[in-house]
């Protein structure tokens, strides 16, 4: 049984009287320890300078954060946007505006390429159950009723839609991770909510809901239903989404 | 530099095609997701400007926005409220509250107590979707709660709604039914709701009498029109939202402008649309995260500016989505919220 009044996950800054999170939008989670092993993973392989692209946020994943992390644990310079130098704190001699990283987003954000995945995925996503209720044989489910219950079940209501990035298009092509269980998206996606088929699986009000980044849903699947690639799923997500930096 | 540019006469115009389509029902503007990428506080106070009163603002968080930009007199709905705390910042913000479950309820009855004020709650009955909404075989145990709340003083049903499938008419007409039984259950049960709202933006113009007191508009204000549906000039809503980009180099394979994948243009479009320069229409042949490569046309140059979607000449942003299966609302709001909007 979740508790709706959980703190958990809830930075210090909201608690500090920051703007609080809205629990109505699903979340972005920027994994360090992963950044950390991807740029090790790297640095052992890669000769000379190492430039990371980090322009446009750090594809979605926070560029001052990410900045921090990967020339702390030894990439030489950071390639971003012009507008975001001013954001930074960091040696200025290690920021780059203009020119070529020498190494790509994907490994070090640990993005699939081609299905492939390069490195450990540094974003997860996810989202939480509002409400869980039945859902009768016959029945449909979202806009265009595109789904329909084969046979009584039950389901639950789950924030994030397509304007945090979650594509509309992978209304009945993916599913997302309950306590580790993968649950069919059912319906449309729709601009903030989607549903999710839950059968007999013991979900509660505020229970966790991964959209991508564990074993069980893969961002690869989310390319393959899309037809969007990954750099452009996650930086979409990063930028709409709440995001949390676990360091 | 590439721009999302607003134009904020033509989004009034759009509001007073949409108060004479729905008159005398009341337009409760949807301002979710940052206005639908177009900026929230622009849109509000121009909107507040225009006449509007009502504002669907979806989650607290927006509806505390929409509260700090245009006072006390402001009627702001939220439908997703999620647990007590969510709860708790809505009554404090004098928001209408969007209740469609039966733990919700509950949570708002309690932190209303708490506060020592009336919550104004709206009831949503599921009438198809099976989103957010009570089931009809469960309606009469939530409104005689309801009933039981209001006697204490700590929550008025002000409003009853729900949200329709657009499935097709039989459907609607089906979910129609439904709301309508709700309504006469509810008032058989002593509540006395003021504003009855189910139509949004394609039932509130097609189908009068969705409207009842009231239709929750968000696409339409916009400009944006539904895929495969009725077009622009027939709705006569026209885009407010025009994505411009400018030309980095010209090359003889091709014209590369600044503006990718990255930035909110779904490379999936790669082939299939047309952008709006000064001397035609050239094919997005490409599109690469931060780039995209146009089809050469004779006298382009580094700077000249291009429309992407929305301006005159442009295709509209469902235009794009057609081609690639989505709708209007999609491609609008994936405009990357690092690209400058500017109003006009």
């Amino acid at each position: 049984m979740g508790d709706p009044d959980s703190l958990v996950g809830v930075t210090a800054s909201a608690l500090d009287g920051a703007p609080a999170r809205r629990l109505s939008a699903p979340v972005a989670r920027i994994s360090h320890a992963a950044l950390r092993q991807n740029v090790a993973s790297l640095l052992a392989t890669a000769p000379g300078d190492t430039i990371a692209d980090l322009r446009r946020d750090a594809l979605g994943h926070g560029v001052a954060d990410v900045a921090a992390t990967v020339l702390d644990a030894g990439i030489d310079a950071v390639l971003i946007d012009p507008e975001a130098a001013v954001h930074l704190r960091v040696d200025p001699h290690r920021i780059r505006t203009n020119g070529l990283p020498s190494l790509g987003a994907h490994e070090l954000l640990g993005l699939p390429r081609h299905g492939v995945l390069a490195g450990t995925a540094v974003m997860s996503l996810r989202g939480r159950v509002v409400s869980t209720k039945r859902l009768l044989a016959g029945e449909g489910v979202s806009y265009g009723y595109t789904y329909r219950a084969p046979a009584d079940t039950r389901i639950a209501l789950v924030t994030g839609g397509y304007a945090q990035g979650i594509a509309r298009a992978l209304g009945n092509r993916v599913v997302v991770s309950i306590a580790g269980t993968p649950h069919p998206i059912i319906g449309r996606v729709a601009m903030d909510v989607c549903v999710v088929d839950i059968g007999d699986a013991d979900v509660a009000d505020a229970d966790e809901v991964v959209y991508f980044g564990d074993d069980v849903t893969p961002l690869s699947a989310w390319e393959h239903a899309t037809g969007l690639v990954a750099d452009e799923l996650v930086t979409m997500i990063g930028l709409r989404a709440e995001r949390e930096q676990i360091r | 530099m590439n721009d999302f540019q607003v134009d904020l006469d033509r989004f009034a115009a759009n509001l007073a095609v949409i108060a004479a389509r729905i008159a005398p029902a009341a337009h409760m503007l949807v301002v979710k997701d940052d206005a639908y990428a177009h900026g929230l506080e622009p849109i509000v106070m121009r909107a507040w400007s225009e006449g509007v009163r009502w504002f669907g603002a979806f989650d607290v968080a927006t509806g505390q926005a929409v509260r700090a930009a245009l006072g006390p007199d402001a009627r702001i709905f939220v439908w997703l409220v999620a647990g007590s705390d969510d709860a708790a910042a809505a009554v404090a913000a004098g928001l209408d509250i969007g209740v469609g479950d039966a733990h919700l309820l509950e949570h708002v009855a309690d932190v209303a107590a708490d506060a020592n004020v009336l919550a104004r709650v709206h009831l949503k009955v599921d009438s198809g979707l099976h989103r957010n909404g009570v089931r009809p075989e469960q309606w009469r145990d939530v409104i005689a709660r309801v009933a039981e709340l209001e006697k204490r003083g700590v929550v008025q049903a002000v409003g009853i709604w729900s949200h329709i499938g657009e499935a097709s008419d039989a459907d609607d007409d089906d979910a129609r039914q439904i709301f309508e039984t709700a309504v006469d259950q509810a008032r058989t049960a002593g509540l006395a709701p003021e504003v009855l709202h189910l139509a949004a933006s394609a039932a509130s113009f097609e189908r009068p009498e969705f409207r009842y007191d009231m239709a929750r508009i968000g696409a339409y204000a916009y400009g944006i029109r539904p895929a495969g549906g009725p077009a622009e000039d027939s709705l006569e809503v026209e885009p407010i939202g025009a994505l411009t980009t400018s030309v980095l180099r010209v090359d003889p394979s091709g014209v590369t402008i600044d503006l990718g994948s990255l930035d909110g243009l779904p490379s999936s479009l790669a082939g299939r649309m047309r952008v709006h320069a000064s001397t035609g229409q050239p094919t997005v042949l490409a599109i690469g995260p931060t780039t995209s490569m146009l089809e050469p046309w004779p006298g382009a140059a580094a700077g000249d500016p291009i429309v992407v979607f929305g301006g005159a000449g442009a295709p509209t942003a469902t235009d794009l989505a057609e081609s690639i299966g989505s709708i209007g609302e999609e491609i609008v709001l994936r405009v990357s919220p690092l690209i400058r909007r500017s109003y006009r």
